[in-house]
């Protein structure tokens, strides 16, 4: 924006002197008749007549009142045969505020034929080509662009953008921390988190992000994507910290609600991320995560038909989201609604084939379902995929030992004890379990 | 029994024969007796009677939207309406309720999908010559050009044809003014020109001169001449004849073409109103009832619709109507197990077609009733023709979706497309479903082809908005998202999208 304000500052003045110098004219012939013309009229052809509008034009642009100003530009790029530059430019951008883009494109390309010196000029198009994805092109304008400035944030910033693009993830880097070493911008750093995350490198999208927040404590959007990162990485602590930051400069930030509202959930206080989730619910009321989670509240509180109604509307908005069948699976076997909860389940296991836990529910309910020999099978499957599960192998040993094939049981059971003390989980439901099976499979071994 | 018939008097006879509703051995008998004595007035009334209540069609329900008089409609006061006072602009739908884009579909003209087709009122008024040719959900048009070249013109033709000895009444050579004066005789005169002849020039002026002479004092010329203004599209005319008719004697039909009126004018609350008011006079009365439920459904007030429709049950537990629309209402407010209840006693009641049973399959999918549901949607297909067979491959789709079977669901999408080309829907799936299968150009063609057949289905923008996204393509997402928005102004991820978009746009 400096430069366009710069443009329009000299043709201003220019133009002041042209309309003082008329208007002199017009006194002079009507008062004093005699007097020769003075000074002012020998300077009129001086005047560059081309950048006469100019300053209208960028009225009218920053107004935003369009209409009124591409009609001002027409004429003068007709006047003026296309040589005004900055009637040019601001055609461009109404047009790409328009999506117009190549009509864009050319306006751009046309002004930095005019002026080929002019760093924005060049800029633009590289915008403008960026902008229909054709990102070579738009680094080649860059790199010229470059040459006039090598030091430019903008310009370094958007040749990372493209590189990114271009899967060129080590130059684009390079060019984000150019970027920030001139100037510390939001923009550089979300990107550079962001390639981090899209190369699956967390621990350096996290110390970006850190280093985000601290240049900008008070965007809300940088605060949840970290508290998030934090959530992802199970530092729990941090993630509610900064989600909560996020929360309190923005109430109505979603991704914060959601992040928040689940830490709590584990926490076991439903009732509190149910109220958070209603404030993301006016705002998104169309969320399969949202309502996964209100189902799961309900589930935790008990509420099993309101879970599974809450859980089908997830499964309504994204029936694609394998943690919501998961969930529903969950949910219908708590209900003792054994082949709804197969249906589920099998349906997760077509969209998700490689998860243990959904084979060991799969197991569950077969097993509920009589059929003690595809249950079993559903058991090793879940084993073959993961090996250290305790919770398999104590289900399984409960089928078996219920199918009465008692030795096998124990087996299994021992199994599991040996996880299960590796873990040390402390789960008062299991641990009622193990103190009724395993006397029974201990005496039988 | 000919035998006993003979023996009858023919007159008596005739009578007999129009209250069993034997209409053309009706007439046959009064031709008879017309033949021997022109001026018998008896069988001349009986063999006109006879003649209309052939062809009678309730003028109620009789009105099927022209594509002249919804693209060239200025009949409607406000052009530029608040939301929620006219059916171009149904009220800003309650976020997260049932009636939100994102849980209930809509129609091609951008209104909740209805759980029950009528005339006029499943199609809202389109903004495009496009739009309007095309009937909701498909491309097939069903639709007359005009009214007037519509369904009343072939009425007429095809009672023309059935008279061998030329016309009963030629209504160009009748003096009206006679006629008009004789009360025994007028009424049955003008329901012959209305229905029979669909002459309304000539029943106008019969009902008018009726009305003079029976000295503005019967309403139920008032009623026939705003009927007959009604069908010359004389609406405002129409209004005053009926209101005054309505002044002297409320009858429920009165009502309802007083309403019908006010409907065409855009003005659903005056309709409403009017409803209210005729309720109370008579209490109970179901057609007023469902016009009620049916303006609300227009205004996409499917809440109050629901409440009025729940009301007819109270007088007519049976009204197919009423049940259907409850039925998809509970069935989008995520109570499939009601729904299916709704929906079996439709059953139950008789009637059973390929609509029916797609919809019982779909509850209990989501009633998690997995056995009912495969065999129901083989019925439908075995009933189905050509019109709806498309929209029942599409669900057993959503069905294959739902228990994570891609391929069964790619099959059933492509099935829908071969039995209807233009199946939006299915498109804007089967994209989807390239899509999860990284086929990104695919996906895009299929995007496209949606988009061109319907421009109200937001999804299929807000997809390729993303696609494009996801591949750079910012112009393209940008212009989508925006047509995105157009379609579905709440769409929240739509909004979030735009707001990531500008960003890049107005970036200087």
């Amino acid at each position: 924006m400096d430069i366009a304000g710069n443009m329009t500052e000299r043709p201003e003045t220019n133009n002041m002197y042209g309309d003082q110098s008329d208007e002199e004219d017009v006194k002079v012939t009507a008062q004093e008749p005699i007097k020769p013309a003075p000074l002012p009229k020998a300077k009129l052809p001086d005047l560059p007549i081309i950048e006469k509008n100019n300053w209208l034009i960028h009225m009218l642009f920053i107004n935003k009142e369009f209409e009124k100003c591409k009609q001002v530009i027409k004429e003068q790029i007709e006047m003026t045969e296309r040589t005004c530059e900055y009637a040019l430019y601001v055609q461009g951008m109404i047009q790409r505020n328009e999506a117009l883009i190549q009509e864009s494109l050319e306006s751009f390309q046309a002004a930095a034929m005019l002026n080929p010196n002019s760093l924005e000029n060049l800029k633009q198009v590289g915008r403008s080509l960026y902008l229909l994805g054709r990102h070579k092109a738009a680094l080649d304008i860059y790199a010229e662009a470059a040459k006039l400035a090598p030091q430019d944030p903008e310009l370094l910033h958007n040749q990372g953008v493209c590189l990114v693009y271009l899967n060129d993830y080590i130059k684009a880097e390079e060019c984000f921390k150019k970027a920030l070493a001139v100037q510390k911008t939001e923009h550089s750093y979300s990107q550079l988190g962001k390639m981090h995350i899209l190369r699956g490198d967390k621990e350096g999208a996290l110390a970006f992000y850190k280093k985000a927040v601290e240049n900008f404590p008070e965007n809300s959007e940088l605060l949840s994507v970290l508290g998030l990162l934090y959530l992802q990485m199970g530092d729990t602590q941090r993630a509610f910290e900064h989600l909560g930051n996020a929360m309190t400069y923005d109430p109505q930030n979603t991704k914060a609600i959601m992040g928040a509202g689940s830490i709590i959930q584990d926490h076991g206080d439903y009732d509190v991320a149910l109220t958070k989730y209603r404030v993301a619910a006016s705002v998104t009321p169309e969320s399969h995560s949202l309502w996964n989670n209100i189902g799961m509240c309900f589930f935790g509180k008990k509420k099993y038909v309101a879970a599974i109604s809450c859980l089908k509307r997830a499964h309504y908005l994204s029936p694609f989201e394998w943690r919501t069948c998961y969930n529903l699976g969950l949910a219908h076997l708590t209900m003792h609604q054994y082949a709804s909860a197969f249906h589920f389940i099998s349906a997760a296991i077509n969209l998700k084939p490689k998860f243990a836990p959904l084979f060991m529910l799969l197991g569950v309910a077969l097993t509920h379902l009589d059929d003690p020999s595809n249950a079993k099978q559903a058991y090793e499957q879940a084993i073959s995929i993961e090996v250290d599960s305790p919770m398999t192998y104590l289900n399984y040993a409960i089928m078996l030992f219920n199918n009465g094939e008692k030795s096998h049981a124990a087996a299994q059971y021992a199994k599991f004890e040996m996880y299960h003390q590796k873990k040390a989980l402390n789960d008062p439901d299991v641990n009622a379990l193990v103190a009724k099976l395993g006397p029974i499979l201990h005496m039988g071994s | 029994m000919a035998l006993v018939e003979k023996q009858l008097d023919p007159l008596f006879l005739a009578r007999s024969y129009l209250r069993r509703r034997k209409f053309d051995s009706c007439v046959e008998i009064c031709s008879k007796m017309l033949e021997k004595n022109p001026y018998d007035q008896c069988a001349w009334f009986m063999k006109a009677k006879a003649l209309t209540e052939q062809v009678y069609v309730d003028e109620v329900e009789a009105d099927t939207d022209g594509i002249a008089e919804m693209l060239m409609d200025d009949n409607s006061i406000a052009q530029v309406a608040r939301p929620g006072t006219s059916f171009k602009k149904p009220g800003t739908s309650g976020q997260g309720t049932s009636t939100s884009q994102g849980i209930r579909p809509m129609s091609q003209s951008g209104r909740p999908v209805s759980g029950f087709v009528r005339p006029s009122t499943q199609s809202g008024r389109p903004g495009t010559m496009e739009q309007a040719i095309k009937t909701p959900r498909t491309a097939h048009t069903a639709r007359p050009v005009t009214s007037a070249s519509g369904r009343f013109v072939r009425l007429g033709t095809a009672s023309m044809l059935s008279e061998p000895d030329g016309p009963f009444i030629n209504p160009s050579q009748l003096n009206l003014a006679k006629y008009a004066d004789r009360p025994g005789l007028n009424k049955v005169l003008f329901d012959y020109l209305f229905y029979h002849e669909n002459d309304i020039k000539n029943s106008l002026e019969l009902a008018a001169l009726a009305t003079q002479s029976s000295k503005y004092e019967d309403w139920w010329w008032k009623q026939q001449l705003g009927k007959c203004y009604y069908r010359l599209g004389l609406y405002r005319d129409a209004e005053k004849q009926f209101q005054s008719a309505l002044k002297q004697q409320p009858t429920v039909d009165n009502y309802l073409y007083l309403a019908k009126v006010f409907v065409k004018l855009d003005q659903p609350l005056a309709a409403l109103d009017l409803f209210e008011k005729g309720m109370e006079v008579f209490p109970g009365e179901v057609s007023l009832i469902i016009g009620s439920a049916r303006v609300h459904e227009g205004l996409g007030d499917l809440d109050s619709s629901v409440k009025f429709y729940k009301k007819v049950f109270q007088y007519d537990a049976s009204s197919v109507e009423a049940i259907a629309c409850i039925g998809t209402h509970n069935f989008y407010s995520d109570m499939p197990e009601i729904a299916l209840r709704s929906f079996r006693r439709l059953l139950q009641m008789g009637v059973v077609n390929t609509e029916l049973y797609n919809n019982i399959g779909l509850c209990c999918f989501y009633a998690q009733q997995y056995d009912m549901s495969l065999t129901c949607f083989e019925r439908a297909i075995n009933l189905a023709n050509k019109e709806n067979v498309a929209d029942v491959w599409y669900n057993i789709g959503h069905i294959a979706v739902g228990l994570g079977d891609s391929n069964l669901a790619y099959q059933a999408f492509q099935m829908a497309l071969i039995s209807d080309n233009n199946h939006a829907e299915a498109y804007n799936n089967l994209a989807v479903l390239e899509m999860r299968k990284g086929k990104v150009e695919q996906a895009r063609a299929y995007f496209l082809s949606a988009i061109t057949i319907n421009q109200e289905l937001y999804e299929a923008h807000y997809n390729l908005a993303i696609l494009s996204e996801g591949q750079g393509d910012l112009n393209t997402s940008f212009k989508e998202v925006r047509k995105s928005l157009e379609a579905f102004a709440e769409h929240v991820d739509s909004k979030n999208l735009l707001a990531q978009l500008r960003q890049y746009f107005t970036l200087l």
